[in-house]
């Protein structure tokens, strides 16, 4: 093509880095909207033609199913892939081909707008559909209507579980449910066009230790599948068509990066202590089983925060007790004695299950999520508790309530642990006996009522991501105001010294599990708050090791007194920049502001 | 042309997937085949038209066969049906 050098001219975009890394590779887009269709008219000679595209456009789909189903056996089972038959018997529907080739030859349309109109046609009939389980099975003939359409206009942009080597993944935004089908191992990138650095992409990013660079508005739009990409998860730029000179800067300052990383590395065997002997408990946060091994090799001591429902909404059905309990055992066994903290199921929000109610709510934020959701649906709580209870027999557990606005929620839960227990016993199960029962403080009102709270429980962990975005009513996955989410404001901080102080007043301990230690600004605040335990994800516990051994809890402490009399988190910033300057200048390395 | 009355008892109703295995099923008879609930009828050979019914637990579907093997087509289907889909054949 006459124009193809000016195509491939170097671009570079900017936005915000959420997950450390330099990656080079290939793009993969990712578009999970429809394509625009439009009711171009065939000339009458070629309607056959059109009918005949129309005809291998269904094969082509039929063949690319064949492929995936395929696939789904080998990886999923039997089972899990019987789905794709239904969708492959969509394509040989006598009706839908009749009526749309039927379609094109009466309208003189072409094939995509025909068969997109034959198939809204009986998507209408859906919605019609009081139930919502069987309504929502339209989202599986609208899959298949993508597919037909996408091969009819020869585009070539494909589902995240066609991402079968490896590449950087492009796309407007990734929800769980997306990142739950992709295979993780082929990932060297994430870059979304929406969200900020606390979104889903970036939280996986971050977890599989791979770059990611989010918020880059319209990035999608202008990268084509297979074109050349470097992501720099550190800066925040994404290069599309790297010039050689481009490539080998970024590949210096890769190599920079991995030095400092393997550096870290050897602090693994070392315990997190302060140059003064204040000793710090940190674990490491994980969504998955597999993810055990990248806690161990990062030197952390346990886990803090197991995020148990990556395991549900990767699903179609609920996990059974047995299933739960095998898949909960084969962690607590690998990091016995060092503790696993579970969090009971936190769907809602973002985090939608295949198997869950479709409810549409305004504020999903707001709604039906954590334990509220947990504590109208007991048959699913009780059996996450069973299983984790049994699991218990054989290491160290804990277990932690997410989303706790009122006391009544820790009373019944802990009443319902009481009831599940005594079936255990019953049923002559072998239970672990000293499991040690939390709740996590992400939001206000726990915040306030923390010292009542702390007379119910074991410990408190404190989600700095949700507590922020509740404090401050900053919706963090909205670009335009997520320069509000800022763990550095005064109200978090004051939220923060409130918890430790009500929680240390009842001798329980505190912990923090969100994103908040991923700087050094958080891990010092952390530090000097008096928080007992730092989780965070793997891939920042040498970094946060690291810092807790290079200053004083002395220090440290009287640097966060003067910090809690700033107004503004810029001003804390400052503060903090000062101290490192002045006092720890090889901080400076360390994670830097850019992460945040 | 035959017919019979028959109540879904598959706990997710017929979704997609068992609709499939009712087109299945469906396509080995040469007769011509309708089921309805309500007032929709559409044709059982057609998935999305099965699908489409949102045929729920304890809904109750009228089938219709018409064409040589009618009985042995209405037979098949209702058994197909009553017994839950052979409960999935598992």
């Amino acid at each position: 093509m006459a124009h193809k050098a000016a195509d491939n001219k170097e671009m570079i975009f900017h936005g915000i880095p959420a997950s450390p890394g330099i990656a080079f590779g290939e793009a993969f887009v990712v578009n999970v909207e429809d394509f625009p269709v439009t009711a171009d008219r065939v000339p009458p000679d070629q309607i056959e033609l059109e009918v005949q595209r129309f005809e291998a456009a269904l094969q082509e789909t039929e063949e690319e199913l064949r492929k995936l189903h395929k696939r789904l056996e080998d990886e999923m089972g039997v089972e899990h892939a019987k789905i794709l038959d239904s969708h492959r018997m969509i394509l040989t529907d006598e009706v839908i081909c009749k009526d749309t080739i039927r379609h094109i030859k009466k309208h003189k349309v072409n094939a995509a707008y025909a068969f997109t109109t034959v198939l809204d046609n009986v998507l209408t009939t859906f919605d019609q559909i009081e139930d919502q389980y069987l309504k929502e099975r339209a989202e599986d003939i609208r899959d298949v209507k993508r597919r037909v359409v996408r091969n009819l206009l020869g585009q070539k942009v494909e589902g995240l579980s066609n991402l079968r080597k490896q590449a950087v993944v492009v796309a407007k935004n990734l929800t769980p449910s997306d990142t739950a089908v992709l295979e993780r191992k082929y990932v060297l990138a994430f870059v979304t066009d929406t969200g900020g650095s606390t979104s889903h992409a970036a939280i996986i990013a971050r977890s599989l230790g791979i770059p990611a660079v989010v918020g880059l508005e319209n990035l999608s739009h202008n990268v084509k599948p297979y074109d050349r990409l470097i992501i720099d998860g550190i800066s925040g730029q994404v290069v599309v068509h790297p010039t050689p000179e481009t490539e080998r800067m970024f590949k210096e300052a890769g190599i920079k990066f991995r030095e400092m990383e393997k550096e870290l590395l050897t602090l693994r065997d070392y315990p997190a202590v302060t140059l003064d002997g204040h000793t710090i408990e940190l674990s490491g946060n994980i969504e998955i089983a597999d993810e055990v091994d990248d806690v161990v090799g990062h030197g952390a001591k346990g886990v803090g925060l197991f995020r148990t429902e990556y395991f549900f909404i990767t699903r179609n059905s609920l996990p059974s007790e047995e299933e739960q309990y095998r898949y909960y055992r084969s962690v607590v066994k690998k990091l016995a004695p060092d503790p696993v903290l579970f969090r009971t199921l936190d769907v809602g929000g973002d985090k939608i299950a295949k198997w869950a109610p479709n409810v549409q709510e305004a504020n999903p934020f707001m709604g039906w999520r954590g334990i509220r959701f947990t504590l109208s649906r007991k048959d699913i709580f009780r059996t996450q508790l069973r299983a984790i209870f049994r699991t218990a027999a054989h290491g160290n557990v804990r277990i932690m309530f997410p989303m706790i606005s009122v006391m009544e929620e820790v009373l019944q839960a802990k009443e319902i642990c009481e009831e599940v227990k005594a079936d255990l016993k019953r049923e002559r199960y072998q239970i672990g006996e000293n499991v040690e029962i939390g709740i996590m403080i992400e939001t206000p009102s726990a915040v306030a009522i923390a010292d009542m709270l702390a007379r119910e429980v074991d410990f408190f962990s404190i989600g700095t991501n949700d507590l922020i975005q509740y404090s401050l009513a900053v919706d963090r996955g909205n670009s335009r105001i997520s320069y509000l989410y800022n763990d550095l404001h005064p109200s978090i901080l004051r939220f923060i010294r409130d918890t430790v102080g009500a929680a240390h007043k009842e001798g329980i301990w505190v912990g923090i599990c969100g994103e908040m230690p991923g700087s050094v600004y958080g891990t010092l605040l952390a530090l000097g708050l008096g928080l007992d335990e730092i989780s965070a994800g793997s891939y920042l516990i040498p970094e946060i090791k690291k810092i807790i051994r290079s200053v004083t809890f002395g220090e440290v402490k009287s640097l966060v007194r003067k910090v809690l009399k700033l107004s503004t988190a810029e001003e804390v910033k400052q503060f903090l920049d000062k101290y490192i300057a002045d006092k720890r200048p090889e901080l400076k390395e360390y994670m830097p502001e850019a992460f945040k | 042309m035959v017919s019979g009355m028959v109540k879904v008892i598959a706990k997710n109703g017929i979704h997609l997937r068992l609709a499939s295995e009712l087109v299945k099923a469906a396509n080995r008879f040469r007769s011509e085949i309708t089921i309805s609930k309500d007032s929709q009828e559409v044709n059982a050979k057609s998935i999305l038209g099965v699908a489409g019914l949102g045929a729920e637990l304890g809904s109750e579907l009228f089938i219709k066969a018409d064409g040589d093997d009618e009985s042995e087509a209405l037979d098949y289907l209702i058994g197909l049906v009553e017994s839950d889909f052979m409960k999935e054949r598992r």
